[in-house]
């Protein structure tokens, strides 16, 4: 029973970082309609970007957060307005998805050039220290980790249901020709909406650059997991990244506990094509509805 | 003019509370070219999709060549030979015009012909040849409306429902396109269209079927009908439903 | 072209094809048999994804299932006769529980559509892989050997060379028999307009499925070739993410949905990673990134759309439909 609980607690840590790293990617996929393959690269790179800052400067990782994501704002709100901008209107919507997958070929290499292929890992004073509740006990950086992905999660919601710019996002979301005629700058709103999935992206790397080791080739899994976040929860929503990332978490916990470390990649999948085949709207659907 | 090819009997259909079509009945004999007209909301659609399948039928009956449709699914109402070519025409985009038809001409009926012939006859019947190996996109409308009329033709109906196939197009390409729907019914295909622009109705038309708020209330010729007083009542409004 | 020169043609290249590995060095037969190879499997994977437009992500699981499947006939089962003769039944059985296992894959995973599909199948090569991994018996993680009877006195690379030369062959013939089919033309229609399609009597179950299992015995047969050249294998060895990406930017590049289009953009880019490029190994992703990046940007319709202005527009058509499924 203890076991049970202290897996429960793992995977809720686990899922809480899933969905900080997932939201970026699902916002773009509802408002812009593309699936993202570059959205690892955001994550690996704010890993990186916190690493340097932790080597160089001292400065923690979570602080880190604020530049890396500033950072990642600016390169997501660029890439949008040129190279996504370009791929759109010359080839198709689909085309952005090789595009995507190109960029990311790209940017993984590069990183590997710059970095190396060996896995990093960031080790502030507090990595080694847990709490411990009774007969659970958890690592001090996961229970900072879950509270910073939450807190992020909260804002994103906030921003998007209360303010101006989140109710132009919903509308461009769902009728981008609409949205356009009634005065909205769609370019602008989509490029934002890059820049703050990126800038998200690279927080939450921050974060799991002191949960976790990674590498440049850990891109890959990051934008796939994504991709499961997004299926299992429903597009376009923070609660629907906040759902599916859980469950994945719990999802792996359970796996890596009672089935074995090494099929946590595949119970992933596993679940990921049933619930494409049962409920492909994910379980909180598509936030902009079936607009596209 | 020979056997009836379609037929309907007291044909209803509710949705929910709201009665859409209610008693319509027709004959259409085969060969004819027949119009079905009335103001916008007037149950149109719902007729053809009734007879295409794609709605199942309340009450009444709808018979093709003494055959009671209501057993058959869509696909299989094609293959007996009832082609539909829709208003908003769905080419596939990036294949030629002549690989368009091409798709039509293999997949309509199950049995085997040669697929070149038939190709090449329904694109000179819809008057696409020059067109053929052009891709789908980037025609015109009228160009594509042609390419939906030779696709359908091309599985070899033996009835072919028009959805509006002048609407938006200019006075030439109407006249085309009436030429277009000739040369089907020369082929010894029966011919219902829904249209809007009377010009085209009334010179191609055989007889032509009036409904209004799902009933039917008058057919005749092109001539009776637009002299016919409820016709005129239902297009310009009766003194008693128009107020002002 | 003409019916006759293009047989003359056809047959100047086979007569190539046969004299080029009796003089040429063999580091560049080996080159040529990589591009026999990744131009077949290329080919193969284009008969789904260019042709039915349903792009899969994991095409690498019929390598890697087919390499597996002779690895454990010929273990368990065989020998199967002696010398390169003995190839014959192990090859051709992968090839066929490819096909099983790509029919029964079928019915539920092509029911998603475009990027779902996409993905689904991704994961599909992750799950068997990490399966034949951890399942002891597939010994997918120390790994099984697979001995090449090459014929004595020949080198391997140019029996290879020639197996390949055959493989490529045969994908070619049957991707040429597809495109001018009646199958085909149902393909063409679903990869355009799927509900269109089946509204004009095209069985679309029925031909998706039946072009998703020729992709996978062709893969599977490549696979089962390809363990017999490297000879002792593991899971990462054969079922590869870089061969499933290969696949789909060898199509992109050359001409997806085109019959030459995998074959010409397979030699385009093996031409440049392989042999111009060769000595900056550290960057190939990077020249990988930036030229499928700029094909899409410049020339959506591949090496072949670019070629043929007037179908320009079209080719770049071939992906999947961009609607999300629901």
């Amino acid at each position: 029973m203890f076991l049970f609980l202290q897996t429960t607690l793992n995977g809720l840590v686990l899922g809480g970082l899933y969905s900080l790293a997932a939201v970026g990617f699902s916002l773009i996929f509802g408002v812009l309609g593309i699936v993202n393959l570059t959205h690892g690269i955001f994550v690996v790179a704010g890993a990186f970007g916190a690493l340097v800052l932790y080597n160089e400067f001292g400065l923690d990782p979570l602080l880190a957060m604020l530049p890396v994501g500033i950072v990642l704002f600016a390169v997501g709100y660029i890439y949008q307005r040129t190279v996504i901008h370009w791929a759109i209107s010359r080839a198709s919507l689909v085309a952005s998805l090789v595009v995507t997958f190109g960029v990311a070929m790209i940017g993984r290499n590069l990183m590997q050039l710059t970095f190396g292929p060996d896995a990093h890992s960031i080790t502030p004073s507090y990595s080694f220290s847990s709490l411990t509740f009774g007969p659970l006990q958890i690592d001090v950086v996961r229970v900072v980790a879950l509270g910073a992905s939450l807190v992020l999660l909260l804002l994103l919601a906030l921003v998007l249901a209360k303010t101006h710019f989140g109710r132009a996002v919903r509308a461009t979301a769902q009728q981008p020709l609409a949205a356009e005629l009634s005065g909205l700058n769609v370019q602008r709103l989509h490029g934002l909406t890059f820049g703050i999935s990126a800038a998200l992206a690279g927080a939450s790397g921050a974060i799991i650059g002191i949960v976790q080791p990674f590498t440049p080739a850990s891109e890959v899994a990051w934008t796939l997991n994504a991709f499961i976040v997004v299926v299992l929860g429903g597009i376009g929503s923070p609660a629907g990244a906040l759902v599916g990332g859980i469950l994945l978490g719990l999802i792996n916990a359970y796996t890596a506990q009672y089935i074995g470390p090494s099929l946590t990649q595949a119970a992933m999948f596993l679940v990921l094509v049933l619930m494409l085949l049962l409920r492909p709207n994910g379980l909180l659907g598509n936030a902009f509805g079936e607009s596209r | 003019m020979s056997k009836t090819i379609l037929s309907g009997r007291a044909v209803t259909k509710k949705f929910r509370g709201l009665t859409a079509i209610e008693d319509v009945e027709f004959d259409i004999p085969e060969g004819a070219i027949y119009g079905l007209i009335g103001p916008n909301g007037a149950g149109k659609s719902t007729l053809f999709n009734l007879i295409t399948g794609y709605y199942a039928l309340t009450s009444g009956e709808i018979r093709f060549f003494d055959r009671d449709l209501a057993s058959l699914p869509t696909y299989r109402r094609n293959q007996a030979g009832i082609a539909r070519a829709f208003q908003i025409s769905k080419p596939f985009p990036a294949l030629t015009v002549r690989e368009n038809v091409r798709v039509g001409a293999m997949f309509g009926k199950p049995e085997r012909t040669n697929f070149d012939i038939v190709t090449d006859e329904a694109l000179s019947i819809a008057g696409i040849t020059e067109l053929a190996d052009r891709t789908a996109e980037g025609l015109t409308v009228g160009a594509l409306r042609k390419l939906e009329i030779a696709r359908a033709v091309a599985t070899r109906p033996k009835l072919l429902l028009a959805d509006e196939p002048c609407a938006g197009l200019n006075p030439t390409e109407t006249e085309e396109m009436v030429q277009c729907l000739r040369n089907v019914r020369e082929r010894g295909t029966t011919v219902w269209l829904v249209e809007h622009d009377m010009r085209a109705v009334t010179s191609i038309c055989d007889r032509i079927i009036v409904i209004d708020a799902g009933r039917k209330i008058a057919e005749g010729t092109p001539r009776e009908v637009v002299n016919n007083p409820k016709v005129i009542a239902a297009y310009l409004g009766t003194p008693v439903e128009d107020g002002n | 072209m003409n019916r006759s020169l293009a047989i003359i043609a056809a047959l100047a290249a086979l007569i190539v094809i046969a004299v080029l590995p009796l003089w040429m060095p063999p580091f560049y037969t080996r080159v040529v048999q990589l591009f026999f190879f990744s131009a077949a499997l290329a080919t193969a994977w284009n008969i789904l994804g260019g042709y039915t437009g349903y792009w899969s992500f994991g095409h690498t699981v019929f390598i890697g299932i087919g390499a597996f499947a002779s690895a454990h006939l010929v273990t368990h089962l065989g020998p199967f006769g002696s010398g390169p003769w003995s190839m014959v039944v192990p090859v051709l059985l992968s090839g066929l529980i490819c096909g099983l296992f790509a029919a029964i894959l079928a019915y539920p995973i092509l029911r998603l559509r475009g990027i779902y599909f996409a993905i689904a199948m991704l994961g599909v090569g992750q799950v068997v892989g990490e399966l034949v991994t951890n399942i002891s018996w597939f010994q997918g993680g120390v790994g099984v050997f697979l001995a090449a009877p090459v014929p004595q006195g020949m080198p391997p690379e140019q029996f290879f060379y020639y197996l390949f030369a055959g493989l490529l062959i045969l994908c070619l013939a049957v991707s040429f028999w597809v495109r001018h089919s009646r199958f085909g033309y149902a393909l063409l229609a679903i990869r355009e307009d799927e509900d269109t399609a089946m509204m004009l009597g095209v069985a679309t179950e029925r031909y998706k499925i039946a072009a998703f299992v020729m992709s996978a015995v062709l893969v599977g047969l490549l696979g089962a070739v390809y363990g017999y050249t490297v000879g002792y294998f593991t899971t990462s060895s054969v079922f590869r993410l870089d061969f499933s990406l290969n696949m789909i930017v060898f199509c992109l590049i050359g001409g997806i949905g085109t019959l030459f289009g995998p074959v010409i953009g397979t030699a385009v880019m093996l031409l440049l990673t392989q042999v111009l490029l060769s000595g900056f190994l550290d960057i190939h992703l990077l020249i990988t990134g930036v030229i499928v990046v700029a094909i899409i940007l410049i020339m959506p319709g591949g090496i072949l759309g670019a070629l043929r202005p007037k179908r320009r527009a079209s080719a770049s058509k071939a992906e999947p439909a961009a609607k999300v499924q629901s």
